[in-house]
């Protein structure tokens, strides 16, 4: 068992490793290859420095003298931080790159084949978490490299200079790891809690901001500030517990590389004075050697340093390919037709469905067979959960077919004729949702400056704008505030009947209002279709449904069968 | 800009003490990895020399090796240290922030505490804290920390090696370094604030998308929206790159800094050794050190790239906390009037002088607003409650309860007297128990008598009593039970004056009709005004006591 959960869990990663780094492979290449270019430019200029300061033991340290090689070590620098500029330049954009990719994957499939994940998750991964995936592609794989070349070469050139100093590397060397293992496993878990805490001390202060009308109503704004601190002190606790886990990891690498270090300094130190006669390849130890070898000892272990920042970054990467992935999995309702804008169908309108059965995913629902012609009004009725909703989105075209026919204007609705006739109908949904957007743009989306007030007068919708502080200016926003649900709904109605289509649907555009609200909207309705426009309505609402011309009863399969 | 010293000073003074222990270690690492590589250099040359000179024997190699061992184990130890002390004191003052934050926005009028209810406010407010936390962890700390080391360097420098190295490394670093890092944040103010604002459009505008799909799709203008949600994204990843250029560009030039101050500390050293005014172990000190600063100014860049968001976030949420649009405090002339004086002179608990509604509602008596949607009854029941500022009429308040305006009331006196449910309610995530004990601090005889007036008994019961869980915004409980235990809670505030925003939404008939007798029944002396658009026929209300708000037009 354990070892099937291994191997898929390395199987997802090695999938994740194919989709995001396989496709910029090459850069990170490149850049790994300049990083570690750079990184052996160092023990050129801690050569120099050696040098120079050997010089002035020797007496021959003057300015003049040490000119020439002062010049080559900030050259050298200058080079070394061109090749890190440039290298980082190039894995941003690797970056940049497949963040977009993704993203791009994301927007344009996410409205047009939805899910049953929910706006926000999906806002969430395409802005929030998509960006977790840059340090995993910019730091990751350069580290790695790195550490495969940088202390192998620093150690040799120690050995070249001194063979005891090498070997108190290479020994020091792979024993990090080994403890960075152990401390790491639970650092890792730790850092996982410790994100899951920092979240859980957000949600908490979303709730609090979110009920906070009641808090203060209920005369409890202090009370509940007091019960914030308590919370946030405990929790601050407990992330300190676990941090004081998680920063061990990097302690003792660090504890490590300070010891190494300060090993080949003594060691350097008694040898220069004569204490220690061994380490070195005959001749004894000189002190630009030493200096030398002091000084490209740190950088034997920064690339391990490195690497274990990193390797946070990589499980992170991890954690955001497979919410993508999970994203991918999931079951989507296909799109009739590309949601395009195109020239209206042509003909008399009409609308037949036969024996069709919508398919959403993992159940069939079978509609009632039904004709319209133009100018006429019906209401779809049964009780909740029936489908009526689904009818009319398979009206709609925004729901597939799994057996069965609609056709409009005489012609059968599929992905060629979907998006004209999608031109000639409109669709005033349950819920109301308003964009963060004005309303003169969101009731005339397309710009064609016609005048609103006719089909807002129509839709008995004028007043609810003569009320807003910015009238037509105004943004309703994410819940539509400033407005109540029955105005919401007429100003829906007002956008329908604004534009030429010749259908309307609508989905129980009277639930939840009082029956003087409601009465103001079935009127709106019947002016509409005095107009000359088409009705289908949605409802279970008894009067709305007398008012349209006929009725269709829509039956739960279940029931009959019972 | 002077947001941000603002929330800075706020936050030092919110953990004064975790932030002097954070500061006063971040100093120690600096300056122990400056005498680090500093001993280092010194005792390795002295040791060269030493050796030359053939007096290694002679040479006091325990005292600078014990050193060397000292600073680097002390080092590491002072750096682990650092970690968690910043961390904590940034994690002490966050907290606070938000207690201000909730404290702050607890004096807030009703309309803004609604749209706190957006998803999209909320997450913009947590995001900015978030941000924050940059300005103590990256900024504040190890800009201190570093100025510090700076100038005990220089001074160190001057002691041991002499005043030409010490100025050389403090006139390379202080102004040089100031300067890249002043760059960097000017050049990245714009594209950090434009590459967060951006991302919070598309947040949004997703958002959007997704959940106006039919609607988009049905007018063929889905590839539209994507075509703008994209552009959106471009902006972003636009003004991502120009700030990754602008660190690049930073971390390039402190490379090349800190190459040039060390070369110049060889140059300086040179001249030092050959005029014989320092000895070479001592010049090396200066080389070393030199190199070892370098570790005090590259943790800054990441500070300031992320300035203008900071600032961005800084400014938000100054502008959120700032005591501004407040509703009106006690005015003086109300002062000296005490609760007891308003009963005295026998006011109506409730009096309404607005241009639709005229009423005078006494302890016990009962009234029902009707109206169509949009008439106002929900505004003015917030006018009542305090949530909203009331209009005068005619110079004479429009609203006075218990004989005085809401606005001349004391918060938490108001509060006792008067309490509000509004249509939209909250539940907390948690017990039954701690949402009841929100409201006052009831024995659990009067959370159950709450519980049976609202005809929610059975249902609490059935769950496990009180100490059933409820999942995020009450979840667990359907919309009528939510609404029932809001009521509840209502109840057990006892107040004199009861206000109720449509109480039997979502309620059948017979529910509704039990829940109205069981408040009247379990609050006998208190007055109750009711927004209802049916049901008012309720005898609980009295045929007389029906007011109709005519529809605003």
């Amino acid at each position: 068992m354990a070892n099937g959960t291994v191997d898929r869990e390395a199987r997802k990663r090695q999938l994740a490793q194919a989709r995001i780094i396989a496709p910029v492979r090459r850069e990170l290449r490149t850049a790994s290859w300049l990083s570690v270019a750079a990184g052996l430019v160092w023990p050129l200029q801690a050569a120099l420095i050696a040098w120079v300061v050997s010089a002035w033991a020797d007496g021959a340290g003057t300015p003049e003298q040490t000119l020439p090689a002062i010049g080559a070590f900030v050259v050298l620098g200058v080079v070394r931080a061109g090749m890190e500029r440039f290298a980082g330049g190039i894995l941003f954009r690797a970056a940049d790159r497949t963040i977009a990719r993704e993203r791009e994957a994301l927007i344009q499939r996410e409205a047009r084949n939805p899910s049953a994940m929910g706006s926000a998750s999906i806002a969430a991964i395409a802005v929030q978490k998509l960006p977790l995936l840059q340090p995993w592609i910019t730091r990751y794989h350069v580290a790695m490299t790195r550490v495969a070349v940088l202390p192998l070469a620093l150690a040799a050139l120690s050995f070249v200079v001194s063979w005891a100093a090498g070997l108190i590397l290479l020994i020091s060397g792979p024993l990090i790891p080994v403890f960075m293992a152990l401390v790491g496993l639970a650092a890792e878990d730790a850092s996982r809690r410790q994100m899951r805490e920092i979240s859980s001390m957000n949600d908490m202060l979303m709730e609090r901001l979110s009920a906070m009308l009641d808090i203060r109503i209920l005369g409890a704004s202090a009370r509940a500030a007091r019960d914030f601190e308590t919370r946030a002190e405990s929790l601050r606790e407990k992330i300190m517990a676990v941090l004081r886990v998680a920063f061990l990891s990097s302690t003792v690498l660090e504890l490590f590389a300070a010891l190494g270090v300060a090993m080949v300094a003594v060691f350097v130190g008694f040898s220069l004075l004569g204490e220690l006669r061994f380490g070195t390849w005959g001749t004894p130890l000189t002190l630009r050697e030493g200096l030398f070898l002091l000084l490209i000892a740190p950088e034997f272990f920064q690339p391990m340093r490195d690497l274990a920042a990193a390797w946070h970054d990589r499980a992170a990467g991890f954690a955001v390919v497979t919410e993508l992935d999970a994203l991918d999995a999931a079951e989507r309702v296909p799109l009739v037709g590309g949601g395009t804008r195109t020239a209206p169908l042509e003909g008399e309108l009409t609308v037949d469905l036969s024996g069709a059965v919508a398919a959403l995913p993992g159940r069939d629902i079978a509609l009632p067979d039904l004709r319209l012609t133009a100018g006429q009004s019906l209401a779809l009725t049964g009780p909740s959960g029936v489908g009526k909703t689904t009818a009319l989105a398979a009206i709609a075209g925004l729901v597939p077919l799994a057996a069965g026919r609609i056709a409009v204007c005489g012609k059968p609705l599929g992905d060629a004729t979907a998006d004209p006739w999608r031109a000639r109908l409109s669709l005033v949904p349950q819920q109301p949702h308003f964009p963060d957007e004005t309303l003169a743009h969101w009731l005339d989306p397309d710009g064609t400056g016609r005048d609103p007030w006719p089909a807002l007068e129509s839709a008995g919708a004028h007043g609810v704008i003569e009320r807003l502080p910015d009238g037509l200016a105004t943004r309703l926003g994410e819940t539509g505030g400033g407005v109540s649900g029955g105005e919401a709904r007429r100003l829906m109605i007002a956008r329908a009947a604004l534009d030429d289509s010749d259908l309307i649907l609508a989905d129980e555009p009277t639930a939840d209002l009082d029956a003087e609200t409601a009465g103001l909207i079935i009127e709106a309705l019947r002016r509409l279709q005095r107009q000359g426009r088409t009705l289908i309505v949605a409802t279970h609402d008894p009067a709305l449904a007398e008012a349209m011309d006929r009725q269709t009863q829509m039956i739960d399969p279940a029931e009959t069968g019972a | 800009m002077r947001q941000i010293v603002r929330i800075l000073l706020f936050l030092v003074s919110a953990a004064p003490w975790a932030m002097a222990r954070g500061a006063t270690l971040s100093l120690v690492v600096l300056l122990m990895g400056a005498a680090l590589l500093g001993l280092s250099g010194w005792f390795i040359t002295a040791s060269g020399l030493a050796g030359i000179a053939g007096i290694g024997i002679g040479f006091d190699f325990f005292r600078p090796s014990a050193g060397v061992r000292f600073l680097a184990l002390g080092r590491a130890a002072a750096r682990y240290g650092e970690r968690l002390l910043t961390h904590d004191a940034t994690l002490r003052a966050l907290a606070k922030l938000r207690v201000w934050l909730l404290e702050q926005e607890a004096t807030r009028d009703a309309w803004r505490l609604m749209r706190l209810r957006s998803e999209a406010v909320l997450t913009r407010i947590v995001a900015d804290v978030d941000a924050l936390d940059g300005i103590v962890l990256r900024l504040l700390l190890p800009g201190l920390a570093a100025l510090v080391t700076h100038l005990a360097v220089f001074w160190t420098l001057g002691w041991l090696v002499g005043w030409p190295m010490a100025w050389a490394i403090l006139a390379g670093y202080l102004p040089f370094g100031a300067l890249i890092l002043w760059q960097l944040g000017r050049r990245g103010l714009a594209p950090s604030e434009t590459a967060e604002a951006e991302a919070q459009t598309l947040r949004r505008g997703l958002i959007d998308t997704i959940r106006d799909r039919e609607a988009l799709i049905v007018r063929g203008r889905i590839g539209a929206r994507e075509d703008a949600l994209l552009d959106i994204d471009r902006r972003a990843r636009e003004a991502a790159k120009a700030l990754d250029r602008a660190e690049r560009d930073a971390g390039l030039l402190l490379t090349v800094l800190v190459t040039s101050v060390a070369g110049t500390a060889l140059l300086v050293g040179g001249w030092l050794v050959g005029s014989s005014a320092t000895g070479a172990a001592a010049a090396a000190i200066g080389v070393f050190v030199a190199l070892a600063l370098a570790e005090a100014l590259q943790p800054l860049r990441r500070g300031f790239a992320e300035l203008g968001r900071m600032a961005g976030a800084a400014r938000r949420i100054g502008a959120d906390i700032a005591p501004v649009a407040r509703l009106r405090g006690p005015s003086a002339t109300a002062g000296a009037d005490t609760e007891a004086d308003s009963i005295a002179t026998g006011a109506p608990v409730l009096a309404l002088r607005t241009s639709a509604i005229r009423l005078d509602l006494g302890s016990g008596e009962a009234a029902a607003i009707t109206g169509p949607s949009g008439a106002g009854k929900t505004t003015l029941l917030l006018q009542i409650a305090k949530l909203l500022d009331t209009p005068l009429r005619d110079g004479e308040p429009a609203i006075a309860v218990l004989g005085r305006q809401p606005r001349d009331w004391d918060e938490a006196a108001f509060r006792d007297a008067v309490t509000l449910v509004p249509q939209r309610s909250a539940l907390l995530r948690g017990t039954v128990r701690s949402n009841l004990a929100l409201a006052a601090n009831a024995t659990e005889n009067d959370m159950w008598a709450a519980l049976d007036a609202v005809a929610l008994r059975e249902t609490v019961r059935a769950r496990g009593g009180l100490d059933a869980r409820l999942g995020e915004g009450g979840s667990g409980l359907s919309g009528g039970q939510s609404r029932r235990l809001t009521l509840a809670r209502a109840l057990l505030r006892r107040p004199r004056l009861l206000l109720l925003d449509e109480p039997t939404e979502g309620l059948d008939t017979v529910t509704a009709a039990q829940v109205l007798e069981g408040i009247r029944h379990a609050l006998p002396n208190a007055a109750i005004l009711a927004a209802l658009h049916r049901g008012w026929g309720h005898s609980v209300f009295g045929h007389q006591r029906v007011l109709r708000l005519p529809p605003r037009t």
